[in-house]
């Protein structure tokens, strides 16, 4: 009798402590540590991140974040770790990665937490956010987005005679233009071996990459197959080059740029701050030349995703609810290095003030995700390393598209 | 290395044995767990990260395996290895960076050793001089020869004095001269490690020796080439086989300098497994390609031993 009567006791006990800690937590007090972690970029950018996890840790002080960044090789980390089951709370996720990491359920499916936030799924750009969403559950909030624009050299523009590029320039505008401005050490535009330069240039012929549901090979596509040629003939005009061969440091087309090597590049957001380190260079940017089927682009966009395995849900969310919130969003597009996905920053006074951010954000309303799917790794390789061959006068265009639509088909059977 | 070894075992047996070495089982408790404790380090970071990882790896192969499901694949794995043109490309790309090598490490650390061997002055000096690379970390030294082979660098502004235009010439950027820029780093930086080696298989070398050829007139090349050499078997051997084990698992100069590219051209082995393991996430088929290597390194070795005699006589 005695021992029942205290065992009772104690459950009533435990009962009022069970019912207090709950308690606390839903009511929007929640608490320890979460595991941040994402890839360095340059220190202005980490600044930025680092920044707004300080204010963070003044806004919730029971909530400590340990940022772990990695400075190479993110996603192999990201991807050992996830393997292993020590991935941190909260991560950056690629939008190559998503589709990938959704399919094996690594990541938080986040209604549940959005909702006790009052976040809603229709306060994001609704075309960034679909790559972080299968059916209506989403998996990942995108922190930003980029596109591409047409970075020019004003001062080439006017020493070579050339009135300056605008939103409605046409491939043959371009390729003019690249003959006029390419002369000794200088050349007009730059084209690397890369996918993610040369497919807005497909999207703009008409073409496509793959199928509209990922699983066949459209490299052959006689829309794809022309655009490629058209990307590949500013190298063999000599009117373009690729980055690697302009010298030491110059490492992208970026640099190539601001070296004052390049008079054009196609590039995103992230080139407006790294142009503040070279002041002499005028330049600006305008929405990408149109082709035969009118405006391609490519979405580039890295969302905050939460581990499927937290033991720290709610604070988990709270994180990354603050570091997506508007506030930030509004630091990060004054900034220059990327767009905001909230829908309501898309009126922001900054737009009119940075033409360049405008055509960016532009991009946006047309641009295709940058992603081939679960295989978009291989896919993205197959036709970067057919693009080399071309450009390094291995191969001609058909027979190096032909090779690459054989490995994307393998890619995709496997 | 085997003269050193019965030299060893001679003085052993030729001592007094003051102290009473008894039979295993006569050792007292303490003392063979103390002998363990010290080994108990080496026990787990050995085991840890060389057996057990061998054993998980070899594991693996059979299995079709991306870090999260795992499903069974019988031979499928090396199967596929053996068939995939990349693998082919990476072996042949292997086997001529091996032979180059080699050939040129194994040469130019003999030379290094017998003009330190001969170096009365300042030996001390041009020993670490000379060893100096062999300390150097292989991304640093991969960071430095980019730069020097990337166009209007260092080599390019040196060979540009000779062949007009070739200083802007990108020498990792050409499917051609990729590969030998790497090679080129690579025996700058092992060759210092592999001359400290023939140094000391040099001392090996009794002088009486030289005397005695001395009295009958071999001086200078003949002695080099009929006794030096001969007698340095043993260290060549060694030489032949740690250069060829450690360029057939060439990885840190590739990934640091070319990245496998341009066109596969420098792609090697131990590159394509990290990029199926660790990229593609196709572990199981990285680890067959693993053992694959394993099996033509350890034939490589058997080969060589069989075709380099190295028993030597003083």
């Amino acid at each position: 009798m005695r021992s029942t009567r205290l065992g009772l006791a104690l459950a009533a006990m435990a009962a009022v402590l069970l019912t207090a800690c709950g308690g606390s937590s839903s009511a929007g007090g929640a608490s320890g540590t979460v595991r941040l972690s994402g890839w360095t970029s340059t220190p202005a950018e980490d600044k930025l991140l680092t920044d707004q996890i300080a204010a963070f840790q003044v806004a919730y002080p029971n909530i400590k974040v340990t940022y772990e960044p990695v400075p190479k090789d993110f996603r192999t980390k990201l991807k050992a770790q996830l393997a292993s089951g020590t991935e941190p709370d909260v991560f950056y996720v690629e939008l190559g990665d998503a589709a990938g990491f959704m399919q094996k359920h690594v990541l938080l499916d986040l209604r549940s937490e959005m909702a006790k936030t009052g976040t809603k799924a229709s306060d994001f750009s609704s075309g960034v956010l679909a790559a972080f969403k299968t059916g209506d559950a989403i998996y990942g909030i995108p922190k930003d987005f980029n596109t591409l624009a047409l970075f020019y050299n004003k001062d080439m523009f006017t020493a070579a005679g050339v009135s300056p590029p605008t939103k409605n320039w046409t491939w043959q505008d371009l390729t003019d233009a690249a003959k006029k401005l390419t002369k000794a050490g200088v050349f007009g535009l730059i084209t690397n071996s890369d996918s993610a330069r040369w497919a807005p240039m497909v999207y703009q012929n008409g073409g496509q990459v793959l199928n509209a549901d990922n699983t066949k090979s459209m490299l052959l596509d006689p829309a794809t197959v022309e655009a490629t040629k058209y990307y590949t003939s500013f190298k063999k005009n000599g009117t373009g080059t690729y980055s690697g061969a302009l010298g030491s440091g110059i490492d992208w087309p970026g640099a190539a740029f601001a070296k004052g090597k390049a008079a054009m590049v196609m590039e995103g957001g992230w080139l407006i701050p790294f142009m503040k380190d070279y002041p002499a260079i005028k330049w600006d940017a305008v929405e990408l030349p149109q082709g035969k089927s009118g405006r391609g682009n490519l979405v580039f966009t890295v969302g905050y995703s939460i581990s499927a395995k937290t033991k720290n849900p709610d604070a988990s969310w709270i994180l990354v609810n603050y570091l997506t919130g508007l506030d930030n969003q509004k630091t990060v597009l004054h900034s220059g290095f990327a767009l905001p996905t909230r829908t309501a920053l898309a009126n922001d006074p900054y737009f009119a003030a940075n033409p360049a951010a405008a055509a960016i954000f532009a991009g946006g309303a047309y641009g295709k995700p940058f992603s081939w799917g679960i295989n978009s790794g291989k896919v993205a390789d197959a036709i970067s390393a057919a693009l080399e061959r071309i450009l390094l006068n291995k191969q001609s265009v058909d027979d190096a598209l032909k090779q690459a639509d054989k490995e994307v088909t393998d890619a995709l059977a496997s | 290395m085997a003269v050193g070894t019965s030299a060893v075992v001679e003085t052993n047996t030729a001592l007094p044995t003051p102290v009473k070495v008894g039979p295993r089982r006569g050792r007292p408790w303490g003392e063979w767990l103390t002998s363990y404790a010290f080994l108990i380090p080496a026990i787990i970071v050995i085991g840890g990260f060389t057996f057990v990882a061998m054993g998980v790896a070899l594991f693996l192969s059979f299995f079709k395996y991306d870090g999260f499901t795992l499903e069974w694949a019988g031979l499928h794995n090396y199967a596929k290895a053996l068939a995939s043109a990349d693998f082919h490309r990476a072996l042949l790309n292997v086997v001529y960076y091996m032979v180059v090598v080699v050939t040129c490490q194994t040469i130019l650390a003999l030379s290094m050793a017998l003009v330190l061997d001969r170096i009365m002055v300042g030996r001390g000096v041009f020993r670490t001089v000379y060893y100096l690379p062999a300390i150097t970390s292989s991304v640093v030294m991969g960071l430095i020869f980019s730069w020097l082979f990337s166009p209007g660098g260092w080599v390019g502004s040196l060979v540009g004095i000779i062949i007009p235009g070739a200083r802007q010439f990108g020498w990792l950027l050409d499917p051609l001269s990729a590969l030998p820029a790497i090679m080129t780093t690579t025996i700058w930086s092992t060759a210092a490690s592999f001359m400290i080696i023939f140094v000391a298989g040099l001392q090996d070398i009794p002088t009486h020796i030289y005397e005695a050829a001395k009295i009958d007139g071999a001086v200078g090349w003949r002695s080099l080439w009929n006794i030096t050499l001969p007698l340095l078997r043993p260290t060549i051997f060694l030489v032949v086989v740690l250069g060829t084990i450690g360029t057939l698992q060439v990885f840190d100069q590739v990934y640091v300098m070319t990245n496998g590219g341009p066109l596969k051209s420098t792609l090697t082995p131990v590159f394509l497994i990290f990029t199926n393991g660790f990229r593609d996430f196709s572990f199981g088929l990285g680890a067959a390609e693993a053992f694959i290597l394993f099996a033509i390194i350890f034939a490589f070795t058997l080969i060589q031993r069989r075709f380099i005699d190295t028993t030597v006589e003083y």
